[in-house]
């Protein structure tokens, strides 16, 4: 009789359970990394920008219904202009922290840093 | 041995897939945003249906604005109330009505759905202008809770005063959404229709609340509830600058003027939507005193956040608020 306390078949089990659990952790943890920007038109993603990778001043130009630019440099992003009315987006100011976010509403686009820790925000 | 070791193995990993596959099921969490209701609505659902929940949660509130709620929109019922000076409503608006009159009167005037006319002149929400002072009298003149009448699904009204539900209308859209979950049995949810919140099934939920200096996502301090509604009103939402002075869109039904006090924001917890964003607009208007007494007669809960930088709050929420902002102090009144 085999008295062995651990057995090949067990370190076979052991060694699936420890992989199954790498990898869960890896697709769970991977995300907190560096602050991206996600970039949405009436609610569709139209862009994502990672703003550690962002080296000189970018601008971007969404389709929207009327024009908007959108600058990102520094770890920062912003509303640069908007031909609204209100320009409620453009006086939001620059966005670095995670869950950030400012709203163009007439033009419908948002731009929002991942990674807040909260649920949501009221105002 | 190797056999029974290999079975073992099979077994292990055939539970792991199946529980994988049950779990991402189970747990699906689907997010979308949107824009209705003049503003942007967002969802994160997680249950079984999560990806329907979501394009229900569109329609409900689409629908609420365009059949109900909306003053702008040809057909709805509002819309039709004020155009014809009363008439039939669906007896879940007579509810609305209900609960919003009772608002009124309970919060004495400080809550006022009939403000249409004096709010049309301050343009909120297209080129905001101080109104003049002779059309803002007269428009106050034609307003007033009082002269509208429910009567089982019945108004009536007796001035040509302007019914406009936008101070409960994002709250009345959290409570249809909220049926709607219950019905579909969503494990969990997290709604947001403008700044009124939803936090729906189980678990802690963590809530920021604005913070008035800072972009609409940063917040000052943290709430940690269980499901409940929060809505907040604040003065740095919709407001503009002239001759040095900010006038803001949360007007004092008694003046026609944005409502002038020591509050900057007021963020009200309730299980009620209807309730939470009412309130919260009533509590901007009352201050802080009296919105605590107001907020408590309906069970709500409620937090100020004032001029001199003091986040004022009853101990029914010392123990689930967090201030993360140092230039805050958290006072316990």
């Amino acid at each position: 009789m085999n008295t062995k306390l651990i057995k090949k078949g067990d370190l076979a089990v052991i060694a699936v359970i420890v992989a199954a659990a790498l990898i869960f952790a890896f697709f769970n943890y991977r995300n907190a990394e560096n602050p991206v920007a996600v970039i949405t038109v009436d609610g569709v993603t139209v862009e994502t920008v990672d703003l550690a990778s962002v080296k000189e001043k970018i601008t971007i130009k969404p389709q929207t219904a009327f024009n908007v630019e959108i600058a990102a440099e520094n770890g920062e992003i912003w509303f640069e202009h908007s031909d609204c009315e209100d320009r409620l987006c453009v006086a939001t100011g620059k966005l670095k922290n995670g869950g950030d976010t400012a709203v163009c509403l007439p033009a419908k686009t948002v731009i929002t840093i991942m990674g807040s820790d909260v649920d949501a925000v009221v105002y | 041995m190797k056999k029974a070791a290999a079975v073992i193995v099979a077994i292990v990993l055939a539970a792991l897939a199946a529980f994988v596959v049950y779990d991402a099921t189970l747990n699906k969490t689907v997010s979308e945003s949107f824009f209705a209701m003049n503003t942007i609505v967002s969802a994160e659902v997680t249950g079984v249906s999560a990806k329907e929940d979501c394009t229900e949660i569109e329609k409900i509130v689409s629908r609420l604005d365009t059949e109900t709620l909306s003053r702008t929109a040809e057909g709805s019922e509002i819309f039709r109330l004020n155009k014809n000076g009363g008439g039939e409503i669906g007896e879940k608006t007579a509810e609305y009505f209900s609960l919003l009159i009772d608002v009124c009167e309970k919060s004495g005037g400080a809550f006022d759905f009939t403000l249409g006319g004096v709010s049309d002149l301050w343009k909120f929400g297209s080129n905001p202008e101080i109104p003049d002072e002779n059309a803002l009298a007269n428009a106050l003149l034609h307003s007033g809770y009082k002269k509208v009448f429910l009567d089982g699904n019945t108004v009536s009204v007796s001035d040509l005063l302007v019914i406009d539900f936008g101070a409960a209308g994002k709250g009345i859209a959290l409570d249809e959404i909220k049926n709607h979950l219950e019905a579909s049995k969503a494990k969990r949810a997290v709604v947001a229709v403008g700044g009124s919140v939803l936090l729906y099934g189980e678990g802690e939920f963590t809530v920021g609340i604005r913070n008035p200096e800072g972009n609409s996502g940063s917040y000052l301090a943290k709430l940690k509830t269980d499901a409940c509604c929060v809505s907040t009103s604040g003065s740095y939402e919709q407001s503009f600058e002239k001759n040095g002075r900010i006038y803001h869109h949360i007007l004092d039904p008694k003046t026609g003027y944005p409502a002038d006090n020591e509050v900057l924001s007021v963020t009200v917890v309730s299980d009620s939507g209807l309730l939470s964003d009412a309130l919260s607009t009533a509590c901007f208007v009352l201050g802080v005193e009296k919105g605590f007494e107001l907020a408590e007669e309906y069970g709500a809960r409620a937090v100020f956040v004032t001029k001199d930088k003091k986040i004022i709050a009853r101990n029914n929420i010392e123990d689930i608020i967090e201030i993360t902002n140092e230039d805050y102090t958290l006072v316990i009144q």
